[in-house]
């Protein structure tokens, strides 16, 4: 069993290792090969060099490039007659192996292009990038060259787009020709290129369309219709686009806020708590992550790979964290208001007062940095619409709390206890429900939440002392809108208040729109006075 | 029980007495301050100076809000977590009059605020015009505050909007707000507000004998408010709002609109915290929508639980004693005032439910009953 | 349908196929009652029948989803209460007691008393009321009624919970209403309280229209006139007390399990 765990372990490794091994190694054959050919061009005459060239131009190495700019500028030398030298900056290298070495600037003879070559090459280091192995960069210069328009490189386009395999790649290097078309082609083929471009949907299309029938004196019928239509298409997927983005954009803000809000709703909507700290338990989790990070960087170095988890030990700390401080204030002061639900929110706005005094004291006034690992840093792109990863984490993370909250309320054995200690405490308690504990864990696993929360801000805002001030009024409206002591009602109302408060925004401006947002709300209570899901109660005066 | 509530109704009375005695301390002081600046010259050590002055009518408008508040919460029972936002709108309208009193001496020597001027702005906009007028100015702190305090506690009153939610709205009112006055193109001046303040009533606004009679209006309106709030409990209406506050469903079911009277008393306070945000505006000489942040408003509420909810004189020793606290430590402790705030509203929320006044009124009836307990027996065995 | 038993006289209240779901759960259900004028009627029914939500319709604390909810006034002029608030149901002289005691605890007895009185109670009229001689004297009268002279500048919540019981009786009585809806007087009295409880709402017979819910059976047996008993949110029985005592129907539905919980 042993001995065979080991071997798959040896055969993983071998594997990983000749995975890496042939790219490594083909790479230097490439390049390699270019510089040969780069050095035969130095030293060869016009009519070698046309071949040589020719020959280039396929290849899509960096130091093409490199070696183009610096022969035009002047920083090739000859070095005898068969050695070529490479200045970049105040170091020679050996153009064919790429090493560096000491020259003696006397012997060296400053080798030109002819102006014949010039042009030549320029079209060639302009060409260079379609043919890189990097297909970011195979696409990102097919797009320039197709906007700038330019005939002298729509055969090349043309001809390259026919081999391309990757359909990202095909599709740039298509939109590509079909632009520079626009302006180059004949009657015939602008019409099948606005066409071709309206089925694509392309958003950099759009101006050049419209530029290539306004360019036109008398364009024809048919021209007209089909620009029309083309527009109209890229018109109708751009709206699309947007209101995906919209969409997605208010399910971030939402699950913000709910994430914020859900702990919120266990302590004030269960629990009938008005925690005016429930912001400060945000910033403990904030300040919980950056000393997770701090903590990585000085042990592991930031450079290292590991570093880059630190997040993942900081989610559970800032969970416990706030956990410890929550649990800690419930059983030295919150247990005393139950009955005073006023009060509580006046005792707990100093704890708040003290929390953020001692966050300044400790870590200072000013916002703590907390960088963002680099597998949450990159971006998520779908068609035309790309969303940040910090944001997809944050909604599969709110995704499960709001599933890992409600199981361990209907599933559990403390669950039961908690749904029967705040639907009637008195009552729980007499029939041998340990309301203490359950108290102080349901204040604890909310506040935990909170702390949850911070962590997660700290990916997308400022850690700071304050950092919980600006999202508990929000947090508040939330629980009240969905109707206090209903999660589903939280749930609905935090989502529901992120796409509205974002549909506003592009309309009114971020302040505008959250002002409407606010006094859409206060409206809203007009008409349903107890949120979305109402509690009822039978007795009188409440 | 009964025994307990009886005696609480003899507290009650034991409370009045002391407030009178109190109040006639005050009154002198509120007196004798004005005239130690008047009459004594800067070295005597009985000068007042027109700094401390400043400070003082400060804390006696914030007495005012507290009592405001202390109408809605302590003997209405709603929470109003807004109120630093009537208080500011009053600022606010009596600053607008300042800011057009300084005339052309303002850095751009221009006749409009150097905030419009920075901003591009040709001419006033027209809602500005009419606050040449200081009445104009006084009447809108009034009015402004009291039309928002009308449509805001109609639509909630009218849902019946109440208790916790009551709270978090005005709250969430008083955010809203705030956002719209840190806006530039709102007309009233952005983040910076109004400051730089030159003349009242064409009075320079920096000499003492200005900072004297400014002291002496926030005398004379703390007395004035404090004895409209003492008339109105003593009616039928004042009755009825405790009973609102006690049971409300009761007082619905007696034929009373409680919509109407709760708007009535949101109205007037929210119109008695404006005079005070116009009354406070020149003695501090700045205004600006921090004064309407969320946090502001709990401040108030925290002076009215420190001095006594629901107690005539509770608030004005709450506004003052806090305030006064808050200025020794932030001098004393500038590091660590708000933990020694923060604690103290913990401690006052755990130990003194009823505030300073319930706890000295609790005092003295303890001392009383100790001092009568002896002679009581004698007289029943005999 | 039950029949309307008391078309021919004069009718004050009028319940005509009322129904009030919550959350699909129909606590009032096509409900008919017609109340005449000085009647005492009892109602009673199992828990859950729906006699508190009877009265929130009546009062206007809810709202039927169908049906009529008819007050008749004494020139004529009838008034559908389903349109109007509390506050207003109130004014035309419908009074309610509830269940607990609900009266102004902070308040004196005679403090709760006057804030009952029928007078204008808009709030401008509230500052500047004062009180008159005849107001003072309405205030006796009821403070006899519910025998609570001698305590009339206590607190309120100092009362015994059977006094605060009679002042919210009295609270009710101060507003000289046509109607009294009465919600389970006797709860918590001991029995020398329930008696004169039961005496005190006998006396009031023919003065007012004075609706009854009871739980108590030894009570309803005292005071009861005509009984309706409530069942599943409609009316299941009408009659004299011996006529449902002895009904099958009501003792399969409510008595026998009644007895069964009172022991």
């Amino acid at each position: 069993m042993n001995s065979k765990r080991r071997e798959t372990y040896l055969v993983l490794i071998y594997c990983f290792v000749m995975a890496l091994l042939p790219a490594s190694h083909g790479q230097s054959t490439e390049d390699s090969q270019a510089r040969a050919l780069l050095v035969e061009l130095v030293l060869g005459d016009d009519d070698s060099r046309a071949s040589t060239l020719e020959e280039l131009a396929n290849h899509g190495d960096p130091i093409i490039a490199t070696f183009v700019a610096g022969w035009r500028g002047g920083q090739v030398l000859r070095d005898g007659d068969d050695t070529v030298l490479l200045k970049i900056g105040e170091q020679y290298t050996d153009l064919l192996t790429g090493v560096a070495t000491q020259a003696n600037p006397e012997n060296l003879k400053v080798n030109r292009p002819s102006r014949k070559l010039r042009k030549t090459l320029k079209r060639m280091v302009d060409l260079i990038d379609l043919s890189s192995p990097d297909l970011g960069k195979r696409i990102q210069s097919a797009q320039k060259l197709g906007l700038s328009q330019n005939p002298e490189y729509l055969p090349d386009l043309k001809a390259r787009a026919a081999l391309q395999t990757d359909a990202k790649v095909k599709r740039a290097f298509n939109e590509a020709v079909w632009i520079s078309e626009l302006s180059n082609g004949t009657e015939a083929e602008k019409l099948e290129a606005i066409k071709a471009l309206g089925s694509l949907k392309s958003f950099p299309a759009r101006d050049f369309i419209e530029r290539c029938v306004s360019a036109e004196t008398e364009p024809t019928a048919e021209l007209k219709q089909a620009s029309q239509q083309a527009l109209q298409k890229i018109d109708s997927h751009r709206a699309l686009i947007d209101v995906i983005g919209t969409l997605f954009r208010g399910l971030s803000l939402g699950s913000v806020l709910l994430l914020v809000a859900y702990g919120l709703a266990i302590t004030f909507g269960q629990m009938g708590v008005i925690n005016m700290a429930h912001g400060e338990f945000i910033a403990v989790g904030g300040y919980t992550a950056y000393m997770v990070q701090n903590w990585f960087g000085s042990t592991y170095g930031e450079g290292s790979p590991l570093y880059g988890y630190y997040f993942l030990v900081a989610i559970p700390l800032a969970f416990l964290a706030a956990a410890v401080v929550g649990a800690a204030l419930e059983r030295g002061l919150i247990r005393f208001l139950y009955t005073r639900p006023l009060e509580s929110l006046l005792a707990t706005w100093g704890i708040s007062m003290i929390l953020q005094q001692s966050f300044r004291l400790y870590f200072g006034a000013a916002n703590v940095s907390v960088s963002s690992p680099p597998w949450l840093a990159g971006s998520l792109s779908v068609g035309d619409f790309s969303m940040s990863n910090s944001r997809v984490a944050l909604i599969v993370c709110v995704l499960f709390v709001v599933i890992g909250t409600r199981l361990l309320l209907t599933k559990t054995h403390w669950g039961l206890h908690v749904r029967a200690t705040m639907q009637n405490r008195q009552m729980a308690s007499c029939l041998g429900v340990p309301s203490g504990r359950v108290n102080m864990i349901t204040f604890a696993f909310g506040s935990g939440l909170a702390g949850l929360a911070g962590a997660f801000l700290s990916q997308i805002g400022n850690v700071g002392p304050s950092m919980g001030q600006t999202y508990i009024v929000d947090s508040f409206m939330v629980v009240v809108v969905g109707g206090v002591g209903n999660l589903l009602g939280a749930a609905i109302s935090s989502m529901g208040i992120g796409m509205v408060d974002q549909g506003l925004q592009p309309i009114l401006g971020p302040v505008m729109g959250k002002i409407t947002v606010l006094l859409m709300i206060i409206l809203f209570l007009q008409v349903k006075p107890g949120g979305l899901f109402p509690a009822r109660s039978r007795s009188l005066d409440d | 029980m009964g025994h307990y509530l009886t005696s609480a109704t003899q507290l009650l009375r034991l409370r009045e007495k002391c407030d009178l005695g109190i109040m006639a301390l005050i009154v002198a002081v509120m007196i004798a301050m004005p005239l130690g600046n008047a009459w004594f010259p800067s070295e005597s050590t009985l000068h007042v100076s027109g700094f401390t002055l400043g400070v003082w009518g400060k804390y006696l408008c914030y007495a005012v809000l507290a009592i405001s508040l202390n109408l809605l919460w302590g003997y209405t029972g709603l929470l109003c977590l807004g109120q630093c936002l009537f208080f500011a709108l009053g600022g606010y309208a009596f600053g607008m009059y300042l800011m057009l009193m300084i005339g052309e001496l303002g850095s751009y020597g221009s006749k409009l605020p150097d905030f419009m001027v920075f901003l591009g702005y040709e001419e006033l906009p027209i809602h500005w015009r009419p606050f040449y007028s200081p009445i104009v100015a006084i009447a809108a702190a009034m009015l402004v505050p009291g039309l928002v305090a009308l449509i805001f506690g109609t639509l909630a009153f009218r849902s019946r909007i109440k208790g916790v939610y009551f709270a978090i709205l005005t709250q969430a009112l008083t955010y809203a707000a705030a956002l719209l006055f840190f806006r530039n193109d709102f007309t009233f001046g952005g983040n910076n507000g109004f400051t730089d303040f030159r003349f009242i009533f064409g009075a320079d606004i920096r000499t003492d004998a200005t900072a004297r009679w400014l002291f002496a209006a926030s005398a004379l309106l703390l007395l004035m408010v404090y004895w409209l709030v003492a008339w109105i409990l003593e009616t039928k209406l004042g009755k009825i709002q405790r009973a609102i506050r006690d049971s409300e469903n009761r007082v619905r079911f007696s034929g009373y609109s409680t919509t109407h009277f709760k708007v009535f008393i949101f109205v007037l306070s929210a119109m008695i915290a404006g005079l005070a945000g116009a009354l406070y505006v020149p003695q501090a000489g700045i205004i600006n929508p921090s004064e309407m942040w969320p946090a502001k408003g709990l401040d108030i509420v925290v002076w009215v639980a420190v001095g006594g909810r629901g107690t005539k004189f509770g608030p004005v020793i709450g506004a003052i004693v806090v305030n006064l606290l808050k200025s020794w430590t932030t001098r004393a402790y500038p590091e660590s005032w708000l933990i020694i705030l923060g604690a103290l509203f913990v401690v006052v929320v755990l130990f003194l439910p009823n505030g300073l006044v319930g706890w000295w009124a609790q005092m003295k009836s303890k001392w009383n009953q100790r001092a009568s307990s002896t002679p009581q027996t004698d007289a029943a065995t005999a | 349908m039950v029949a309307p038993v008391y078309r021919d006289t004069d009718l004050v209240l009028s319940v005509e196929s009322a129904t009030k779901a919550f959350d699909g759960f129909k606590a009032i259900n096509d409900l008919t009652f017609y109340l005449s004028d000085g009647e005492l009627r009892t109602v009673i029914g199992p828990n859950g029948a729906g006699k508190s939500t009877f009265m929130d319709l009546i009062t206007g604390r809810a709202r039927p989803d169908v049906g009529k909810i008819i007050y008749h006034r004494s020139d004529g002029h009838d008034f559908d209460l389903t349109s109007l608030k509390e506050f207003q149901i109130n004014r035309m002289g419908i009074a309610r007691k509830f269940q607990t005691p609900s009266i102004y605890s902070k308040h004196t007895v005679y403090e709760n008393l006057i804030l009952s009185l029928n007078r204008d109670r808009g709030v401008w009229k509230a500052l500047c009321y004062q009180e008159s001689a005849e107001d003072r004297e309405e205030i006796e009268s009821v403070l006899n009624q519910i025998r609570l002279q001698d305590r009339r500048y206590e607190l309120a919540g100092s009362l015994s919970h059977g006094q605060k019981q009679w002042l919210e009786i009295g609270m009710l009585l101060a507003q000289k209403p046509r109607i009294l809806l009465v919600d389970e007087p006797a709860a918590g009295m001991s029995d020398e309280e329930t008696e004169r409880t039961g005496e005190l709402l006998l006396s009031l017979e023919g003065k007012h229209s004075v609706i009854v819910v009871e739980h108590d059976m030894v009570f309803v047996r005292q005071i009861a006139r005509q009984v309706t008993v409530l069942h599943q949110g409609s009316v299941l029985k009408e009659g004299t007390f011996s006529q449902i005592a002895t009904d099958p129907t009501v003792q399969e539905v409510y008595l026998g399990r009644t007895k069964h919980e009172a022991e």
